[in-house]
């Protein structure tokens, strides 16, 4: 029997219910266990960034960008700092180029280890979080050895990074790269290795490609529907050109492909930071042009837009100077903000746990969503 | 480019089984906990927290005032013969909103103003200002 | 010689009626705190088994290893303000949770603990029919659960109850159905086959040597009454907030959270009774009962693992498992049960 649309049950998951990631909310219409639609409403977190951005000084608003993907922070840094230096006309060297990527790809880990804890947990496992917190705690170890601080590290500055990377750290990276390969194949074992993990993942919540295109959807979600777009390959930024990696791709688009994609991207990850470890030059790790005295003296003028590869998806920002030492305007492309837009067309008549493990696969940071 | 493979197919028991197993082998190793009011942690050398002052070196050029992205710093008027400070203008710190991003230490032409190990700022005074000579004192000599 | 009769004796200057009411009162009022200490022990080692497995270290303040901190917990829980969902279905949101811990402490009763050296058996009742008994109350626990997710007035808890009769309905007919089998094997050696007494001692192997396909639905069937990790389809956290008890706090929840806790336990110690061999072991004579701990422990280690590595299934991927899998399974088991009764019966 199929029940009229006015006979549905509506039901708020969130913004406090344990499997919404931060403070999602979705409004879902039910029809007994099957959601028949659904709405996220987002803005639980907004704290207005974009907007502070335009009151503080350019290398100011790193710490604003920290706090958007605050489980992944080096790679907004990354982000913001390419267009920054681009449009404060400021050159970074060879070294800190390299010390930019190693903390990025390391940062990516991080994040993709929050998540592949947290979709378990969204599965109803208890064990995969405490491991991947286990291996996250030592990439903030790292963090807090180069920058001081664990998770909103504010490391890196417009024309190079704070402080120079220590021999300490590198020793700490290398040891982190030679043993993070055995745990995290315990980790994918702890999850792909079950029947039941499978039976919830496999088929469920497909994304083709066309509907992913028309979303703007990026990241490893677009690669997991079978769009071989990476702006890592597509558009270098750093020195991602003469690193060795692959990207990750599948042509399945469902729960199962994004979990592997993103497994599979930590591996490669861990590929650049060992190849960057080795290869990082000798050089300055600052631009005198920018010197720290001169930090609330730089000047832009114009309009830049640079975008990276977080570990969600395509980050872009765009910053408008108007020629004064702060920033006219600040505008944000948050990857995570498409990616939860095709929600509701993956969870339409799917059953509850589906639309729980679909919207735990969007990896989704509210810090970023709402800004 | 290279395509992930999903994983083959099993006979269904063994794959649940070798999950058990995985999950508990884990039970022979030690813990990570560190036990923290007995046991600190081994704090990585450039770990940095509460932010202290030399309020002899302090010149009062509110360079820290301005840098500071969440206008946490404001600059106080202390009675204090210090001949390098001629306004007596020397910044407190609003713990309560410091994002410890060091951008003050950075920018203090002086170095006057630094951050330091110390981290247990917990306190009972239903503020997190630290009056500027309040930065000058150890952690445990602020009257919390 | 058990419990009862000592205590019987022991009371025999009252007279028989007397003696007798006293006798049972006070087994009652001992197999009480046994149920009680048991959970709290099994919470504790679970809470460590699940620090361990996770490379925590789990609860290590309250007492000498933490061993107090479930009685802080308790007494916490007690001392919590009940806070009652206005549009609730009175009565039935009060008892619900009674009605759960209840029939899990009547069903303890009913098992066949073997000796234990002077004392003797812990059992309180003695019957012909104790197999009947005892799933008879183990389906009552079902229906406090629903009656929780109805009663309380709540989208979550109205959608957990409506998952927790689908799945009991999925589940209990294979359990019964490899417990059927078990009582026809039975019927070849003893008279009384329905008693879980005469159901051990008759037995020459272990019923799960013979039929481990009873075995695997059986164990299956227990983990889904307890309704842990793979099977907490009522509850599921992450989906339902907590499912049917998701409006309940204070001691009202704790009783449901030792409902679960209990279920496994008393998951753990029929599946070694009726597939194990029970309270049978070597040196049998004093030691039944630690010999039914040991194997209850070793089952009860399993399901934590179970509980700890499996997420959860989806609710009609479960229905399906259980009527187009674990029926059949059950079925083929009670064909293999009846040749094997012949064959022993020639
Ligand atoms: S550390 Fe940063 S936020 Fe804190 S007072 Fe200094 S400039 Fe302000
Ligand atoms: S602390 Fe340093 S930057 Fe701040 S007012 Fe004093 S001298 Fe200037």
């Amino acid at each position: 029997m199929v029940m009229p649309s006015s006979d549905w049950v509506e039901l708020n998951f969130g913004p406090q219910h344990p499997s919404m990631h931060g403070v999602l909310r979705l409004k879902a219409k039910l029809d007994g266990e099957i959601v028949k639609e659904i709405e996220p409403v987002i803005g639980y977190l907004h704290r207005n960034a974009e907007k502070i951005c335009e009151m503080t000084y350019f290398n100011d608003n790193l710490i604003y960008f920290d706090r958007m993907d605050y489980v992944g922070a080096m790679n907004m840094e990354v982000g913001y700092l390419e267009a920054a230096e681009k449009l404060l006309d400021i050159s970074i060297s060879e070294r800190v180029k390299w010390i930019r990527v190693i903390m990025a790809e390391l940062s990516r880990i991080a994040a993709h280890l929050v998540w592949a804890g947290a979709y378990g947990l969204d599965l109803g496992m208890l064990t995969p979080f405490f491991h991947c917190f286990i291996e996250r705690e030592k990439i903030l170890t790292i963090f807090t050895e180069v920058s001081g601080s664990r998770q909103e590290v504010n490391y890196m500055c417009v024309g190079g990074v704070y402080q120079d990377i220590t021999e300490k750290a590198i020793n700490e990276i290398e040891d982190f790269v030679r043993e993070f390969p055995k745990r995290l194949k315990d980790i994918f074992n702890m999850l792909m290795k079950n029947d039941i993990f499978l039976s919830r993942t496999k088929g469920i919540g497909i994304l083709d490609k066309e509907t992913a295109i028309s979303y703007g959807v990026t990241g490893p979600m677009l690669r997991a529907s079978g769009v071989e777009y990476d702006v890592r390959k597509a558009e270098p930024y750093l020195v991602y050109d003469q690193v060795n990696f692959d990207i990750p791709v599948s042509y399945k688009g469902d729960n199962l492909a994004r979990v592997l994609v993103r497994f599979e991207e930590m591996r490669q990850s861990l590929k650049i930071v060992e190849q960057a470890v080795k290869k990082i030059p000798d050089g300055p790790y600052f631009n005198p042009k920018a010197k720290k005295s001169l930090m609330i003296r730089m000047r832009g003028e114009g309009d830049v837009y640079a975008r990276t590869e977080s570990s969600k998806g395509e980050f872009g920002v765009y910053i408008v100077g108007d020629g004064g030492v702060k920033p006219y305007r600040v505008r944000v492309r948050s990857p995570t903000l498409r990616n939860l837009s095709v929600l509701p067309e993956l969870a339409k008549d799917v059953m509850i746990a589906d639309m729980i493990a679909i919207s735990g696969t969007l990896d989704l940071v509210f810090g970023e969503i709402d800004r | 480019m290279i395509e992930v493979k999903e994983p083959k197919k099993k006979i269904p028991v063994v794959g649940l089984i070798s999950g058990m197993l995985t999950v508990s082998k884990y039970i022979f190793k030690k813990p990570v906990t560190v036990q923290y009011p007995e046991q600190k942690p081994e704090l990585p050398d450039r770990f940095r927290f509460r932010i202290f002052l030399k309020l002899d070196d302090c010149v009062g050029c509110t360079l820290c005032e301005q840098v500071c992205p969440n206008h946490s710093i404001n600059m106080q008027k202390v009675d204090r013969e210090n001949p390098r400070n001629k306004r007596k203008i020397y910044p407190d710190v609003n713990f309560g909103t410091c994002t410890v991003c060091r951008n003050c230490q950075e920018i203090c032409p002086t170095e006057a103003i630094y951050l330091d190990k110390e981290f247990e700022t917990a306190r009972t005074r239903n503020s997190f200002t630290y009056s500027p000579e309040e930065l000058a004192l150890k952690e445990n000599e602020v009257i919390k | 010689m058990n419990i009862l009769l000592r205590l019987q004796e022991l009371f025999s200057p009252l007279g028989h009626l007397a003696s007798y009411i006293l006798a049972y009162i006070f087994e009652s009022l001992f197999l009480v705190i046994f149920v009680t200490i048991s959970l709290i022990v099994m919470i504790y080692v679970f809470r460590k088994y699940m620090a361990r497995v996770q490379q925590r270290i789990g609860p290590n303040r309250v007492g000498k290893f933490g061993l107090l901190q479930l009685i802080a917990d308790a007494l916490k829980l007690v001392g919590k303000e009940n806070i009652l969902p206005k549009n609730r279905d009175d009565l039935p949101y009060k008892l619900a949770p009674a009605m759960v811990f209840v029939s899990l402490v009547l069903a303890f009763t009913i098992l066949p603990y073997g000796d234990f050296f002077y004392l003797g058996s812990f059992t309180v009742t003695h019957s012909e029919v104790t197999i009947i008994l005892l799933f008879g109350i183990i389906a009552i626990m079902p229906i406090g659960e629903v009656l929780a997710g109805i009663s309380s007035a709540n989208k979550y808890a109205l959608l957990g109850a409506l998952r927790a009769v689908a799945k009991d309905v999925s589940f209990e007919i294979p359990m019964m159905l490899s417990v059927l089998a078990i009582v026809m094997m039975a019927s070849a050696r003893t008279p009384s086959s329905l008693s879980l007494e005469s159901i051990i001692s008759s037995e020459f192997l272990p019923y799960g040597i013979l039929e481990p396909i009873g075995l695997f639905v059986f164990f299956i069937s227990m983990v889904a009454r307890a309704s842990y990790t793979p099977f907490d389809l009522g509850e599921s956290d992450s989906e339902l907030v907590s499912g049917h008890s998701t409006e309940y706090s204070g001691m009202r929840f704790g009783m449901f959270y030792m409902g679960m806790f209990g279920s496994i336990f008393l998951g753990s110690l029929i599946v070694s009774i009726l597939y194990l061999g029970g309270p049978s072991g070597p040196l049998e004579s004093s030691l039944g009962f630690i010999w039914l701990i040991i194997k209850a422990a070793i089952l009860v280690l399993i399901s934590f693992t179970v509980w700890l590595s499996m997420p959860r299934i989806r609710i009609d991927k479960f229905i399906n498992f259980g009527w187009k899998y674990l029926i059949p399974i059950a079925m083929i088991n009670l064909i293999l049960a009846g040749i094997i009764t012949l064959g022993w019966g020639l």
